[in-house]
């Protein structure tokens, strides 16, 4: 409870220089260990809220409360966005991605009405990229087996000449793989964190005038919200799609979409 | 230096997603009905051309002030 009024507080001195301190300053008060359990309870409660109040009706012929209605348009929208990527089979995958989608747009979503929010922590955004990559890792497993999985990082066969240009390939490709924890959390960190920052420095642009001009970009921040979730689900998908398609499906658009623009695996050889 | 630095790094960002919205906007004016797919594409293609910038802007700009 105190950490809330003190949140409260902080949100009343918003305009001042609560985010733009380079070092120190009430930011990183906020987003000290209390603050992010903080804001991770409420995105809990928010979410389980809601999820309690659209499943209500859960088995009944029509849904008739409007946030029944919502949950289902956004599932089926998602569904189809996995579907499109993934293939037929990316519908196994859809709970993970909900989750994901979820937490991550109702933790942006509390950014715009409080000072910070979950996802503007780099420690949060970590813990999640760490889920989904290992979560990829784990379903590359169990589609190709350990050793198969493990030799799709090696590159194709060429020969028993070739090995060592198998092992950099190797190196590389294990390198990659880390390094796309570092890009979904750097992602999501840097564009609701530099939404906030640009907040800022539009609120002292018109501190002389008392006009809030950091209020103008929340259309836009609200916009981030949505597409930093969107995106992060389409990552994971594009990377699930990578370890677990098959041969007998066609149409691989998105296959090539991979973070460092190396082949893609190919299919068990 | 850093002002200057960063504003390179954010006209190069500029000009990448101009041209992804550009791709983007001309294939969907002339096929209409591929314009599910292609959004899909668009936005993962935005978000690694963003994530340039933002590793400027985050990482870059720490390294620079020490």
């Amino acid at each position: 409870m105190l950490s809330l009024f003190q949140n409260v507080q902080w949100l009343l001195a918003a305009g001042d220089s609560a985010h733009g301190g380079d070092h120190g300053g009430d930011a990183h008060a906020a987003l000290a260990i209390e603050g992010l359990w903080f804001y991770i309870g409420l995105v809990v409660l928010i979410s389980f809220g809601l999820m309690v109040m659209a499943k209500k009706e859960f088995g009944q012929r029509f849904f008739r409360t409007r946030i029944s209605q919502y949950a289902e348009q956004l599932y089926i929208f998602i569904e189809n966005l996995v579907v499109g990527i993934i293939g037929a089979h990316g519908r196994k995958y859809m709970p993970m991605i909900m989750t994901f989608w979820i937490v991550i747009f109702i933790s942006n979503c509390v950014a715009l009405f409080f000072p910070t929010s979950p996802t503007a922590d780099l420690s949060f955004n970590l813990g999640m990229a760490l889920i989904a990559v290992g979560y990829v890792q784990y379903e590359g497993m169990r589609a190709n087996g350990v050793l198969g999985h493990f030799s799709h990082f090696a590159g194709p066969k060429m020969g028993l000449a070739l090995i060592p240009i198998n092992g950099m390939i190797f190196i590389i490709e294990i390198i990659s793989e880390t390094m796309k924890n570092v890009s979904l959390s750097l992602r999501l960190y840097g564009n609701i964190d530099g939404g906030h920052r640009a907040a800022v420095a539009m609120n002292e642009l018109g501190e002389g005038a008392n006009i809030p001009v950091g209020a103008f970009l929340l259309p836009v921040k609200l916009l981030t919200c949505v597409v930093q979730a969107l995106i992060f689900c389409l990552l994971f998908c594009v990377y699930i799609s990578l370890v677990t398609h098959h041969d007998h499906e066609e149409g691989h658009g998105h296959d090539h979409a991979d973070d460092h623009g190396h082949d893609p695996v190919p299919a068990t050889a | 230096m850093l002002p200057i630095a960063l504003g390179m790094a954010a006209l190069g960002c500029g000009i990448g997603l101009g041209l992804i919205g550009f791709a983007a906007m001309q294939g969907m004016a002339r096929q209409p009905e591929a314009i599910g797919k292609m959004q899909t594409a668009m936005l993962i293609a935005l978000a690694f051309v963003e994530l340039v910038f933002l590793l400027t802007v985050f990482v870059g700009a720490g390294a620079f002030k020490g």
